[in-house]
């Protein structure tokens, strides 16, 4: 069984190929085409990979601030559209009972902050985008 | 016949033609691409003067496709002896410029020689890579280069200190080498290391990577913890690689280097009784703490991108040199996951392999929890550090700051380990779990039973917290030898490792242990 990733129209789907012939010494190269293009029509499904990438994906010239690990946002500290230092506290995660800070990577503005006081996030869940 | 001074002259130009490498055009290429020479390295590393070169004249001896005409001066390394800071180490320099570094027979039969000399001598050996990989033209003879490299990078580990400098491509076999050593350093901008590159991956899996993206400093130092430093320069590396000699020991039967202290001894330090806050669920950055602590507040880290959550460095207590380890309580809580688990327990015994004292500090809520972890193996993975703290047999010391539960408690090097002394300050809080899980399984009737079942379990947390969340429980039992001020950490801990000097401590013999790797 090979692994082939495809990309259609810009959609990419993971494809598992099995070669159905027989084990024969050295099969003609026309031979597997035809399973080739078979088997990708059965199996051929959106892998979850893609349907995952958009929500976690940094759109251009954007930064996301993800969550490190599952807890509860207790509360944020910064607004939207409000400019921030490198190492300034954006908002606190409570997680493994202990009030983490959420720290600006970089100098920069907020954009957006994805999440609301007691709300539960997961770990690499979207935190906030900055610029 | 040539008369001596011919002799004299044909020495000089063979001399001459080996310095120059893969001459004056390659070198100038070098420098272009941001890189030092391998010879220019030798020289910034080791003491002014005191590099030796040994096989200077070695050539390969392959006659398939072009290499019959091919030159190779030097065959591609630099290799010989000399001193940092006076004292003895070898050292082999890959030239880029002698058809790309690559590694054929001769290449490796260099290395081999400078290795066995190190491990003879009981000196540390240090590898600046800078290779395009196997001399293909070799064929084989090169994979047995690689291999008798290997070979003896593992007869030498924990006999000498290794250090692996990547200054330049490391791709393929040739990675493997410095994996077996202790050390690996890194330049931003000019080391990589991948076992297959953006192009191999590329056609295999279809990923798209740039060659810094998959395998640059900040990727082997931030995500795949396969190295342990990095530097934004040549010069300042080689600065880290002489702090780093200045902690350690020539070899495994030699005491760590004592340096005469600067630094007062037994001071109080008042401000370490308020640095901890009362509220456990307050975080704050451990390495104040160590900094306060230690010599000078110099505090060498080890890995300092790589699994923050536990932090591992080298520094000195009273001119004598330690190992520390100490949860981060600001990353991650300061979770025990796999990747913290696996960093610490390779540092553990690299201190122990060289008689470096361990000294631990405590504050950690317990194992990171989460399906990712489980799968990932963390049972396996937290089972080295068991195994690491539980092997070694140097001085071992612990103080418990702040959380210390359950099997994170044990691991952290506690009494039951083998450590030989354990403080605690007054804020520790060691008990099987936290005061809010364990209040809600032992009160669970009177909980669920009462009129006010929010203000009784409140009541069962706080009461569960008096009794259990304090170091005295353990004190009691021994398992805590003394509940300290902060304020007296330094000076504890001094007198603790003098105390601690003479510790002999014999493992059942054995040909080696089964870690769970």
């Amino acid at each position: 069984m090979k692994k082939y990733r495809i990309t259609v129209n810009g959609k990419t789907y993971e494809v598992e190929v099995e070669e159905i012939t027989a084990p024969a010494p050295a099969p003609k190269k026309e031979t597997p085409s035809v399973s080739t293009i078979e088997a990708p029509k059965a199996k051929a499904e959106p892998a979850p990979t893609p349907a995952a990438t958009p929500k976690k994906a940094t759109p251009a010239g954007k930064l996301t601030i993800n969550a490190p690990m599952p807890g509860t946002i207790l509360s944020i500290k910064a607004k939207p559209g409000s400019a921030v230092k490198k190492g300034q506290v954006i908002m606190i995660l409570e997680a493994m009972k202990m009030e983490n800070e959420i720290l600006a990577p970089q100098d920069g503005k907020i954009l957006s902050i994805e999440v609301t006081e007691g709300s539960s996030v997961n770990t690499g869940d979207i935190l906030a985008v900055m610029e | 016949m040539e008369t001596m001074e011919q002799k004299l002259e044909i020495l000089r130009q063979k001399r001459e033609e080996v310095r120059l490498g893969g001459g004056e055009k390659r070198i100038k290429k070098q420098h272009e691409s941001g890189k030092l020479t391998a010879r220019e390295r030798i020289e910034k590393l080791l003491d002014e003067g005191s590099f030796v070169e040994i096989d200077a004249f070695v050539e390969h001896r392959c006659i398939d496709f072009d290499m019959a005409d091919t030159k190779a001066p030097g065959e591609g390394v630099v290799t010989g002896y000399g001193t940092i800071n006076g004292r003895l180490v070898f050292v082999f320099a890959q030239d880029f410029t002698v058809i790309g570094g690559s590694l054929g027979e001769m290449h490796a039969a260099k290395i081999c020689k400078i290795m066995d000399m190190a491990m003879k001598m009981g000196a540390p050996i240090i590898g600046l890579n800078d290779s395009g990989g196997a001399r293909i033209q070799e064929g084989v003879d090169a994979l047995k280069g690689y291999g008798e490299i290997f070979f003896r990078n593992t007869l030498a580990s924990g006999v000498i200190p290794q250090i692996s400098v990547i200054l330049g491509p490391c791709a393929g076999g040739a990675v493997y080498s410095p994996a077996l050593t202790d050390f690996i350093f890194m330049v931003d901008g000019i080391s990589k290391m991948f076992i297959t590159g953006p192009q191999v991956i590329k056609a295999v899996t279809g990923e798209e990577v740039s060659p810094e993206e998959l395998g640059g400093g900040l990727a082997h130092n931030q995500k795949s913890g396969v190295a342990h430093f990095l530097a934004s320069s040549e010069e300042e590396c080689i600065e880290s690689i002489k702090k780093l000699l200045s902690y350690i020991p020539s070899n495994n039967l030699e005491d760590p280097p004592y340096v005469e202290p600067s630094d007062e001894a037994y001071k109080i330090i008042e401000e370490l009784n308020t640095l901890i806050p009362t509220d456990p669920n307050k975080p704050y950055d451990m390495k104040e703490l160590i900094k306060k602590v230690v010599d000078d507040g110099d505090f060498f880290e080890v890995q300092p991108h790589y699994a923050q959550n536990m932090i591992t460095g080298f520094a000195r207590l009273n001119g004598r040199s330690v190992g520390i380890l100490a949860n981060q309580p600001k990353v991650l809580a300061g979770c025990l996951d796999i990747n913290a688990s696996d960093k610490a327990a390779r540092f553990v015994r690299f201190c122990d392999a060289f008689n470096i004292p361990l000294i631990t500090f405590t504050d950690t809520p317990g194992y990171l929890p989460g399906v990712a972890q489980e799968h990932g193996g963390i049972i396996r993975h937290g089972a080295k550090l068991l195994y690491a703290y539980s092997e070694a047999t140097v001085p071992k010391i612990t103080v418990i700051v702040r959380k210390a539960y359950g099997g994170a408690y044990i691991a952290m090097c506690s009494r039951h380990l083998g450590a030989d002394q354990v403080f605690a300050f007054p804020t520790a809080e060691i008990a099987v779990m936290g005061p809010e899980g364990a209040a809600n399984i032992i009160f669970k009737k009177e909980i669920e039973e009462s009129a006010d079942p929010i203000a009784t379990r409140k009541e069962k947390i706080e009461e569960y917290r008096d009794k259990f969340a304090n170091p005295y429980q353990a004190a009691k039992r021994g398992y805590v030898d003394d509940v300290i001020e902060p304020s007296t950490t330094r000076i504890r801990l001094i007198s603790a490792l003098e105390m601690l000097a003479s510790k002999r401590e014999k493992r059942p013999a054995k040909k080696h242990g089964n870690m769970p790797v």
